[in-house]
C-alpha cells in the first residue's frame, strides 16, 4: 500500500491552493498522462469497481506512464483486498523509529507482515505447535518489517527518472518558498522526506480528499505500538508456562516453544532470574516423555538461530544485557540439571553462565545447519567437565578379575556379591539346587556371574560378566574375566576397562604352580594387565582353606609373586597380598573368626578395594567409547551400545561418530549402572541408548566420538612393544578392548636397549622374546581399525600372546 | 591337469607341452607356469566383424578359433579359479592378423599348448607336479569364533577363502542371556546356510571345523540337529566328515594350527602341506633357538648358498612369478644349486597357509646346516655402498625391463 494515501498531507497546508497554478507537470507529461488513461481503461476495462481515473493517474505518474507496470499494479491493488485502506499502520511508524539492523533480519517477509500480525495476536495459539513448520514458528520472533521505499510493485523502489526527478525538484522548491517551513521533517530518514513532494503530488492528482485520512504523523518512534506489539506474544509466554505447569502435552512441543520464546521475555524486562526461578518448580518432561520424543537436536540448533534473530532485533545497551544473560546454558536446561538431581549448587553455578571453548565445540557438532556463528553462542549443553567437578557422587571404579583357570575368580565375585546383598538368598538356593543336580554344587557361587548355559554346564567363564556392588565410598564394576587360554581376548577386553585388577590365585598344591608355570595364565594375564595400564594389583590367594590355612603356603606365593610382579613393572606399593576363601567367605567381606587366620592382621579383600585412591581420568580429552557390546533392550528394545569412555564425556544428545563405519548416531540416554544419567565422563562403563543407526554397521570394539575430534582409522601403524616370544615378520592378531583384527608384523625396525632406550639395532631379522622393539604394523586385506598414538595393542599368535606396546603413528 | 604331448628335448632348451585343465586348481598351476614372453595356443571366443554388403554396413559375430599369442600379463582369481591371459596374436588365421590382442579366458577341458624358448627346472617340476595322478586331498574348513567365521576350500596348493561372515553377537549380560543365546543361534545358522551354499559335501574328503573353546561343537550340534530336523541327507551321512578342531582364533591365519594337527593330520592321504607347515615351523624354532642357522630374505639366502650352508630352502612360489627374467633365472639357479649340494628344496604355494607365512619374510628361507654370522651386516655395507653407487646414475633397473 502506497504510503502517500496514508501519511500524506500535512494538516498545516492546503495543496489545493496551487493546484492551479502549477502541479509539477508540464504540458508534455499531461498530454501523456491522457493518452497513458486512456491506454489503461482500456486494458483494465471497466469491471474492476472503485478504480478512478484518479487512482489511474497516480499510479501511471509513479511509474512514469509505464502503462504496463500501471496496469499489473492498479490490478493487484483492486483485485487484491478488502484491505481497510485507509487504515492507519502503527508498523510504519516504527519504520521511522531509530533504524533497526535491517540487513539481518530475512527478507523474505518483505509484504506480508499483515499475516505475522495475526500470529503476534495470539492468532495461532490454539494451533497444533507440534506441526508447525520451522518457517512459520520463525514468525515468532519479533521481525519488523523492511523499510517501504516507494511502491512495491514493478519498478523496483524509489527509482525515480529524470523527469520525475526534475518535477520533485522544481515542486520541493516551491513548497519552500509557499509554506515556509511548515513541513515537519525532524526525524525522518532522508529518503522519506525527498519522496514526500512527490508524493503529495500524486494526491492532488487523485482529487481525493486527502483530509479524510486519518493525518497523525508523529516524527519520532511511540512506544505505544512497539507495546502493541509484544504483549500477543507475552499472551502466549503465559499460556505456555500454563501448560508446563501441567505437562500433560509432550514435552517436545514445550520445548519447541519454550526456546525460541525466552529472549523475548528479556526483551519485556522480565527479571530473567525470578523467570527462571519459576520455570525451576514446575515439572519437565519426564525421562520416558524425553525418549519418547527423543533428539533434541533439531530444536536447539533453531534455538541458536533464534537467538542469533532476536539479539539483532535489540539494540546497544539491550542486546548486551541479552547477551550477557544468555551466555550460560538456557533456563530449560539448567531445570533439567538442577531436576537431575545433579545437585544445587552445580545449578546454580551454571546460571551464572559460563561459556568455555568446549561449549562451543559440542555445539559445532550439531547436524542441524548451523547458526550464523556472529555473536558468541550460548551453550545449550551442560558444562559436564563442571559437573563432574562438583558432582558429590560416588566414585565409580572398574576392577577385572584375572588368574589362571579354576582359581576361583567367578566364585570369588559370586560370594562377594552375595555377601554385599547384590544378590538374593533366593537366587543363590535356586542355583544351589541346580548347580547340585548337574553334579556341580560347588560352582553355585559362580553361577552369579556365568550365567549362559555353556557356561554353567561347562563350569567355565567365556566370556567377561560385568556385574557392581557399592560401598559407602565407591560404585564397583566388576569384571570377571575368563581364565581359560582360549578366551583370553575376552579377558583382554575386560582388562582394557578396568582401574584396577585382582589376581586370583589358587593356593592348593600343585595349582598355584601350574597356573604360574611358562604357558598358565596367571602370567600371561599379569603381564596383559600390566601393558593395558593397569598399574595396581590385588593379589587374592584363594582357596587356602584347602591347605588348611596354611601360613607358610601363604608366605610361599606371596614372595614368588611378588618378585614376579616386580619383574612384570608393578610398583611394591601398588601390590598387595590377601589370603582368603571365596567358597566359605572367609576374610573377603567378612573377617576370618577368631583363630582361623592366626598369622594374618590385614584387611579383608573388601577392606583392601576400598583402598583406592581416586582414579584420575582424562576428561578434557577428546571423547573415546569403545564399544563393548551392541543389543537392544530396555522397555522400548531400543539399540543399545555398551562400553567403556576412556578419554572426554558426552552428555544426552549427543552426535556420535561411529569409527571406523563413519555412522553418525545420537545418544538418546544415558544409563550408568541401571541409573539414568544426563551425562558421563571418561572412567564410566555406559549403556547409550542411541538412534540413527543400522546395527549391522557397529561392532563391538569399535569407537564412537564427537564428529568434531574424530579419530582417523589406520591401516598400517608404528608399534613400539614389549616381545613376550620371538617376533618376526608374522600374522598377528591385533587386539585393544573388544577389538580384534588380523594383521601382520610386516616390518621390524629397530630393537631396544631396556635400560636407558637407546637403539641397539636397526632392521633387526627377529626380535627376541623380553627385548623392547619398533615394528610396523599392518592390517590385513587393508581394513581400517578404530586405533591412534597412544592406544595400546596387544598382538597375539597362535594362541599366545606375543608382543603388547603403544602406537607410535 | 592331464599332460597330452611333452615335446622337451633338454633342460633350459626350447620346446612345448599340450596340457589340459581339469579343476580349477589347475588353473593356479598355469598360473605359476605360464610367463610373460611365451606363447600360449588355446581355443578362444572373438569377435569378428564382417563385411558383408556393399553399403558398407557390417556385422559382428562370435567365432570360435584357435589363437595363438605372445603373453604379456596374466590374471589371476582364486576364488573363481579363473585365469584370463592377454597378449598379441602372433599367428595369423582367417579372422585375426598378425599383432591384433585377445585375452584368452582358459577354460576346464580344453586344450592349451604352452612354448617356452627355455623350460627350467622349476617349470618342469611344476609340470610333474601339476599333472600328477593321484588322489586329491579336498578339504573345507571353516575357521570361526564367536561372530567370525571363514569359509576356507583347501587343495593341495590353495588355500581359498569362499565367505566371510561377521555377526554382532550380544554379549551375556546381568539382565540376562537371551540375547546372547539367540545371537549365537543366529549365527550358526548363517554358517550352515552359507556352507550348504559353498560346499559339495559329497566330494569333501574332510570338514574341519576349528575355533577356541566351544563354538565349534556349539556349531556341529547346531548343524545336525538342523540337519535332523530338516532332512538334510546329504548332511548327515557326510557326519563322519566333520572333524571338530582346536585353534586360537577365528581368523584365516590359524589354519596353519588347523592342519597341523593330528586329527586332520590322520584324515588327510596327502600331506603335503602339513609338511610344508611343518618346515615353515621347524625354522620359525630355529630362529629363536639357534639364530645363525636360520636366516631368511633373498640377500641374505643367497650368500648362505654360496657358501654351500643350506640344509633346506624353502621358496615361494611368488618368487618364480617374477616378472624380471634376471631375477627369476638367478633364484631357479639357486633353487638347481642347492639340491646339487644335497640340500632340501620346497616350493611353497603362496596362496597356501605356509606360503603366506614365507611371503611375510620375503618369500624365500633357509635353514642352514652350519652357522652363519653376520650375513646381514655385511649385506647392509655392500647395501650401503650400492645405493652409493646407484644414485647418480639411476638406469640400473631399466634394462631388465624387458624379456
Amino acid at each position: 500500500m502506497p504510503r502517500h494515501k496514508t501519511d500524506l498531507s500535512a494538516e498545516s497546508y492546503d495543496y489545493d491552493d496551487d493546484y492551479e497554478e502549477d502541479d509539477g507537470m508540464t504540458e508534455d507529461d499531461r498530454r501523456q498522462m491522457k493518452a497513458a488513461l486512456k491506454q489503461v481503461r482500456q486494458t483494465i476495462g471497466g469491471d474492476i469497481p472503485g478504480v478512478t481515473d484518479a487512482d489511474i493517474e497516480e499510479t501511471l505518474w509513479y511509474y512514469y506512464f509505464d502503462v504496463e507496470k500501471a496496469v499489473s499494479y492498479i490490478l493487484k491493488k483492486h483485485t487484491k483486498a478488502s484491505k481497510p485502506k485507509p487504515a492507519p499502520k502503527p508498523k510504519q511508524v516504527v519504520v521511522a523509529g531509530p533504524a533497526p539492523k535491517k540487513d539481518d533480519v530475512g527478507q523474505g517477509f518483505g509484504y506480508g507482515f499483515g499475516a505475522r500480525t495475526a500470529v503476534e495476536a495470539g492468532y495461532f495459539l490454539d494451533a497444533p505447535w507440534g506441526n508447525v513448520p520451522t518457517e512459520r514458528l520463525g514468525c515468532l520472533i519479533e521481525q519488523l518489517p523492511p523499510v517501504k521505499m516507494g511502491l512495491v510493485g514493478g519498478s523496483g523502489g524509489p527509482k525515480t527518472s529524470k523527469l520525475a526527478a526534475l518535477a520533485k525538484a522544481r515542486k520541493e522548491k516551491k513548497l519552500a518558498e509557499a509554506s515556509g517551513a511548515a513541513e515537519p521533517t525532524g526525524g525522518k530518514p532522508l529518503g522519506v522526506t525527498k519522496e514526500r513532494p512527490s508524493i503529495s503530488l500524486l494526491s492532488r492528482l487523485s482529487h481525493k480528499s486527502s483530509a479524510s485520512s486519518v493525518a497523525s504523523t508523529s516524527p519520532s518512534p511511540t512506544p505505544e505500538p512497539s507495546a502493541g506489539r509484544v504483549t500477543p506474544i507475552l499472551t502466549t509466554n503465559t499460556n505456555i508456562n500454563d501448560k508446563d505447569k501441567t505437562p500433560i502435552g509432550s514435552p517436545k512441543r514445550l520445548q519447541d516453544l519454550d526456546q525460541p520464546r525466552s529472549p523475548v521475555v528479556e526483551e519485556e524486562k522480565c527479571d530473567l532470574k525470578a523467570f527462571k526461578e519459576d520455570l525451576a518448580l514446575k515439572a519437565v518432561p519426564s525421562s520416558f516423555a524425553t525418549s519418547m520424543f527423543g533428539s533434541r537436536l533439531e530444536f536447539e540448533a533453531r534455538f541458536l538461530w533464534a537467538d542469533t534473530k532476536t539479539f539483532d532485533i535489540l539494540t546497544g545497551k539491550e542486546a548486551a544485557k541479552v547477551q550477557q544473560g544468555f551466555s550460560g546454558p538456557s533456563p530449560d536446561d539448567v531445570v533439567e540439571t538442577a531436576q537431575k538431581g545433579m545437585g544445587g549448587a552445580k545449578a546454580k553455578a551454571d546460571k551464572n553462565g559460563q561459556a568455555d571453548g568446549k561449549g562451543s565445540r559440542d555445539s559445532g557438532a550439531k547436524t542441524a545447519p548451523s547458526p550464523p556463528p556472529s555473536p558468541k553462542l550460548p551453550k545449550a549443553k551442560i558444562d559436564v567437565l563442571k559437573a563432574y567437578g562438583e558432582s558429590s557422587e560416588k566414585d565409580h571404579v572398574n576392577f577385572v578379575v584375572v588368574g589362571h583357570v579354576d582359581a576361583g575368580k567367578s566364585t570369588l565375585m559370586g560370594r562377594i556379591l552375595y555377601d554385599t546383598g547384590a544378590v538374593d538368598e533366593r537366587t543363590l538356593q535356586k542355583f544351589r539346587k541346580e548347580a547340585e543336580q548337574i553334579g556341580k554344587g560347588s560352582f553355585a557361587l559362580a553361577w552369579v556371574l556365568d550365567q549362559t548355559h555353556e557356561e554353567r554346564s561347562r563350569g567355565v567363564t567365556v566370556d567377561v560378566a560385568v556385574n557392581k556392588f557399592e560401598t559407602e565410598k565407591t560404585v564397583f564394576t566388576i569384571l570377571d574375566a575368563p581364565g581359560h587360554k582360549d578366551f583370553v581376548p575376552n579377558m583382554i577386553a575386560g582388562a582394557a576397562r578396568a582401574d584396577f585388577a585382582i589376581l586370583v590365585i589358587d593356593a592348593s598344591t600343585g595349582a598355584f604352580e601350574a597356573g604360574f608355570h611358562l604357558r598358565g595364565q596367571t602370567k600371561e594375564h599379569t603381564l596383559l594387565i600390566r601393558s593395558m595400564g593397569v598399574h595396581r594389583v590385588i593379589v587374592a590367594v584363594n582357596k587356602l582353606d584347602s591347605v588348611g590355612w596354611d601360613g607358610a603356603r601363604f608366605e610361599e606365593i606371596k614372595q614368588q609373586m611378588a618378585q614376579f610382579l616386580s619383574n612384570a613393572g608393578f610398583n611394591e606399593k601398588d601390590i598387595a597380598f590377601v589370603p582368603c576363601s571365596g567358597l566359605e567367605g572367609i576374610n573377603v567381606i567378612k573377617k576370618p573368626e577368631e583363630g582361623v587366620i592366626p598369622w594374618y592382621t590385614g584387611p579383608t579383600l573388601l577392606e583392601e578395594l576400598d583402598i583406592t585412591t581416586k582414579y584420575a581420568r582424562p576428561v578434557d580429552k577428546p571423547l573415546r567409547l569403545t564399544v563393548s557390546d551392541i543389543f537392544k533392550g530396555g522397555a522400548q528394545n531400543q539399540p543399545t551400545v555398551y562400553g567403556r569412555i576412556d578419554s572426554g564425556y558426552l552428555q544426552e544428545g549427543d552426535v556420535l561418530l561411529s569409527v571406523p563405519n563413519k555412522e553418525q548416531v545420537t545418544v538418546k540416554s544415558i544409563v550408568i549402572n541401571d541409573e539414568p544419567r544426563p551425562w558421563a565422563v571418561a572412567g564410566h562403563n555406559v549403556n547409550l541408548q542411541i538412534s540413527g543407526f543400522d546395527e549391522l554397521h557397529l561392532r563391538a570394539g569399535d569407537l564412537l566420538c564427537h564428529p568434531t575430534s574424530p579419530l582417523q582409522p589406520l591401516k598400517c601403524f608404528q608399534l613400539k612393544l614389549l616381545a613376550f616370544e620371538t617376533l618376526t615378520p608374522m600374522a598377528v592378531d591385533i587386539h585393544r578392548g573388544h577389538l580384534h583384527a588380523p594383521g601382520r608384523i610386516s616390518g621390524l625396525l629397530q630393537t631396544y636397549d631396556k635400560s636407558n632406550g637407546t637403539v641397539t639395532k636397526k632392521k633387526p631379522r627377529h626380535v627376541a622374546a623380553g627385548n623392547l622393539a619398533s615394528v610396523m604394523v599392518e592390517l590385513v586385506a587393508g581394513a581400517a581399525i578404530p586405533v591412534e598414538a597412544g592406544m595400546k595393542i596387544v598382538l597375539r599368535s597362535n594362541g599366545q600372546t606375543v608382543a603388547a606396546g603403544i602406537i607410535e603413528k | 591337469m592331464r599332460l597330452i604331448k611333452r615335446e622337451i628335448d633338454r633342460v633350459d632348451g626350447p620346446g612345448s607341452v599340450a596340457l589340459m585343465p581339469e579343476e580349477p586348481e589347475d588353473m593356479w598351476h598355469l598360473y605359476n607356469l605360464i610367463r610373460i614372453g611365451d606363447r600360449l595356443r588355446a581355443t578362444a571366443l572373438r569377435k569378428i566383424q564382417l563385411n558383408t554388403s556393399d553399403t558398407g554396413s557390417s556385422k559382428s559375430e562370435r567365432v570360435r578359433t584357435t589363437l595363438t599369442i605372445v603373453v604379456n600379463k596374466l590374471d589371476f582369481d582364486p576364488q573363481a579359479g579363473q585365469l584370463h591371459i592377454s597378449g598379441r596374436v602372433c599367428e595369423e588365421n582367417q579372422y585375426v592378423e598378425v599383432g591384433q590382442y585377445h585375452t584368452l579366458d582358459l577354460e576346464l577341458n580344453r586344450k592349451l599348448t604352452l612354448f617356452k624358448d627355455e623350460w627350467d627346472t622349476v617349470a618342469v617340476r611344476t609340470i610333474q607336479e601339476a599333472t600328477e595322478v593321484g588322489e586329491k586331498s579336498e578339504v573345507a574348513a571353516v575357521v570361526c569364533q564367536e561372530g567370525i567365521a571363514n569359509l576356507c576350500f583347501i587343495t593341495d596348493h590353495m588355500t581359498v577363502v569362499k565367505q566371510r561372515i561377521d555377526v554382532a553377537v550380544p554379549k551375556k549380560r546381568r539382565e540376562g542371556v537371551d540375547g546372547h543365546e539367540k545371537g549365537v543361534q543366529k549365527f550358526y545358522a548363517q554358517v550352515y546356510t552359507a556352507m550348504l551354499r559353498l560346499f559339495d559335501f559329497s566330494k569333501l574328503k574332510v570338514i574341519l571345523l576349528a575355533s577356541p573353546g566351544f563354538i565349534a561343537d556349539g556349531l556341529k550340534k547346531y548343524i545336525f540337529n538342523t540337519a535332523t530336523t530338516q532332512g538334510h541327507t546329504l548332511t548327515l551321512q557326510s557326519k563322519p566328515k566333520f572333524v571338530v578342531v582346536h585353534c586360537s582364533s577365528g581368523h584365516v591365519h590359524s589354519l596353519n594350527e588347523v592342519l597341523q594337527s593330528p586329527e586332520v593330520k590322520a584324515k588327510l592321504s596327502d600331506t603335503r602341506f602339513a609338511r610344508e607347515s611343518a618346515a615353515m615351523d621347524r625354522f620359525l624354532q630355529m630362529m629363536t633357538t639357534d639364530e645363525n642357522r636360520a636366516w631368511y630374505g633373498m640377500k641374505e639366502v643367497a650368500k648362505a648358498v654360496d657358501q654351500g650352508a643350506v640344509g633346506t630352502l624353502l621358496v615361494s612360489n611368488r618368487v618364480f612369478r617374477n616378472d624380471n627374467v634376471r631375477d627369476r633365472k638367478r633364484w631357479v639357479k639357486i633353487v638347481e644349486e642347492v639340491q646339487k649340494q644335497g640340500g632340501e628344496t620346497m616350493v611353497l604355494s603362496s596362496i597356501h597357509e605356509s606360503g603366506v607365512r614365507l611371503d611375510g619374510l620375503g618369500g624365500v628361507a633357509a635353514i642352514l646346516t652350519y652357522p652363519l654370522y653376520d650375513l646381514d651386516e655385511a649385506e647392509e655395507e655392500i647395501e650401503e655402498n650400492a645405493n652409493r653407487l646407484e644414485r647418480p646414475g639411476e638406469k640400473v633397473d631399466v634394462e631388465e625391463e624387458d624379456g
